[in-house]
């Protein structure tokens, strides 16, 4: 067991796609637009430090998780989108098939590339979270703690998502569009004609906060404001006090579904071919 | 040791190779030559482990490509005909990357890549991103990523594609090299006279058949058994064809102008004499020389074109 976790984690060779995130997405001298988006994004960033800081006191601090939620669900995909769909479009897809290494490691590699890129996301959210849970005092650490778990939870399984569309498309954008499309369906559309299908039954809705991360930050943002005084504004399946621990749990084991299913579908090397049965090229 | 025994693959209805077998030896150069769509790539995909034969196998140092994918891997450096290359990363850290993969040691990759570097001419370029390599170099980069682990087999899949001519020199000059170290080297491509100058066996393939397969001069030899001789002379050059006719090895003369066509199937001794008859008859010998059936007239002669 050991030795399987050293293989995809510590032995992986595939942990150079940590520095090739690092270096696309987090550091200047890449191509021109590269170093404009991240002017744009920095210039972004001490704009929202500097809003929090003036409106110190008022903002509550999950509103800037929610915030990093919606932030990620976007640049989760566009980071990883080409993750497999891009090797596969660039033709450096064969090269890593003929390599002694396994398709597990190879998706473990892309994920860790992922987790690396949205750690230093959530570590510079961090700060602007920080100041504003400093000088509001609404809200509790634990409801931070578990605001902060369902949103960096729910941004795994988007990068999941993400690698998991790659590897069935066969061109990035096709995985992109899949991507941002299937979100937007399962957060927005998905919500909306359900709730209004049942006709805004509470358990309906209560069950809708366990697929939409935004709920489910909006309810610990309200109850963080005292708003919410009862245990049953939190939903009767579980108690208050441990109220975001499911969804934390279900986007985990989401994520790992995700994951295994993508490493089960690289399974077709022959980029004019789409789809060639599995046993032929096991 | 290669040994290719009875390699088929078929895509539904299409069968892309038909059962083709050969074996190679350490130090071999092999050619590949056939149309495009005539089972090459297919046939290379299927030793590189890429695609699983439908039946039949191939044997590396004595591991399965069907049975023992992963071994044969660690055994095989594979270059495809078109590839892409990571865009953020620099030269070295490519072939790190990959001497990792290849689960070369720590201690020993940093001497490696030097080594392999130097033997693709690329050690001004260690440090830089491997996108801003010109298409020869990005060639001869995918090359050093195939030597990081020192694979006992080679295979190229058209390596000069969209080279230069100078370029294509240098990859031959490599190959040439890579045999000499005792690797075999499979070679495919469409330019059979560089294929003549530097493998030492050649195979044929058309619509999936292995048409012919061997030592180069033996398959020439093999499809030109006669060879001819042509012959300019100053003056009676139609005597001089009834003479030369008449010669042992002789098949046939015939002249025209003032040019000498001989169909000849004789030993040196007897070419020789051919020459002397032609002097010492006194026509004027201006030229004398053995017309070469090359790779190109066996590839055509073998060949129809027909593609699956």
């Amino acid at each position: 067991m050991k030795s399987k976790i050293d293989a995809l984690v510590r032995e992986n060779p595939m942990r150079i796609e940590i520095a090739r995130f690092r270096r696309r997405f987090l550091g200047f001298g890449g191509t021109g637009l590269n170093n404009a988006i991240l002017a744009l994004v920095l210039l972004c960033y001490t704009g929202l430090v500097m809003i929090v800081v003036q409106v110190r006191g008022d903002l509550p601090p999950v509103a800037i998780v929610l915030f990093q939620t919606g932030l990620f669900c976007f640049f989760g995909p566009a980071m990883l989108h080409g993750a497999i769909a891009g090797e596969r479009e660039r033709r450096s897809w064969d090269l890593l098939l003929v390599a002694p290494i396994t398709k597990a490691q190879i998706v473990a590699g892309k994920f860790m590339g992922a987790l690396a890129a949205l750690g230093i996301g959530a570590a510079a959210m961090a700060l602007p979270t920080v100041l504003a849970a400093i000088s509001y005092s609404k809200t509790t650490f634990y409801d931070l703690v578990l605001a902060e778990g369902v949103s960096l939870s729910f941004c795994t399984l988007v990068c999941a998502w993400t690698i998991f569309l790659s590897a069935r498309a066969k061109r990035p954008f096709m995985a992109l569009g899949a991507t941002i499309g299937t979100l937007a369906l399962g957060l927005l559309v998905f919500p909306t004609l359900f709730l209004s299908l049942a006709g805004g039954d509470r358990l309906t809705g209560e069950m809708l906060t366990y697929v939409n991360p935004f709920a489910a930050l909006a309810i610990l943002m309200e109850s963080g404001s005292h708003a919410v005084t009862n245990s049953s504004e939190y939903g009767n399946l579980i108690p208050a006090n441990l109220y975001g621990i499911p969804h934390i749990l279900i986007y985990l084991g989401l994520t790992i579904a995700f994951l295994i299913y993508a490493e089960k579908t690289l399974h077709f090397p022959e980029n004019e071919i789409k789809f060639i049965p599995q046993h032929s090229t096991e | 040791m290669l040994e290719v025994k009875n390699l088929r693959k078929e895509y539904g209805g299409l069968t892309a190779v038909k059962g083709v077998s050969f074996s190679l030896q350490p130090g071999d150069i092999f050619g590949f030559i056939g149309s495009n769509g005539a089972g090459k790539t297919t046939t290379i995909r299927m030793i590189s482990t890429l695609l699983e034969p439908t039946s039949g196998t191939a044997i590396l140092n004595g591991a399965d490509v069907r049975k023992d994918p992963m071994s044969v891997r660690r055994m095989i450096g594979y270059m495809p005909d078109f590839f892409g290359l990571y865009d953020d990363v620099k030269v070295w850290e490519y072939l790190d990357f990959f001497a990792a993969i290849y689960e070369v040691p720590v201690r020993e990759r940093a001497a490696i890549i030097d080594n392999v570097l130097e033997l693709t001419d690329l050690t001004v370029k260690k440090d830089a991103f491997v996108q801003s390599l010109s298409r020869g170099m990005q060639q001869r980069l995918c090359l050093a990523r195939c030597l990081v682990h020192d694979p006992a087999l080679l295979l190229l899949d058209e390596p000069a594609s969209g080279l230069d001519p100078r370029a294509r020199s240098e990859l031959k000059e490599l190959i040439v090299e890579l045999g000499r170290m005792g690797k075999i080297v499979i070679v495919s491509s469409h330019i059979l006279p560089e294929l003549a100058d530097f493998c030492n066996t050649v195979g044929i393939i058309e619509r999936g058949e292995m048409l012919a397969f061997g030592e180069v001069d033996k398959i020439v030899r093999d499809l030109h058994p006669t060879r001819a001789l042509e012959a300019r002379v100053l003056r009676d050059a139609a005597v001089a064809a009834e003479v030369v006719a008449k010669l042992p090895g002789v098949l046939n003369a015939a002249a025209k102008a003032d040019a000498l066509r001989i169909e000849f199937n004789g030993d040196p001794e007897a070419q020789a004499e051919v020459a002397r008859a032609l002097v010492q008859g006194g026509h004027g010998l201006l030229a004398f020389r053995e017309e070469q059936a090359d790779l190109e007239d066996v590839f055509l002669k073998l060949t129809t074109g027909a593609v699956n």
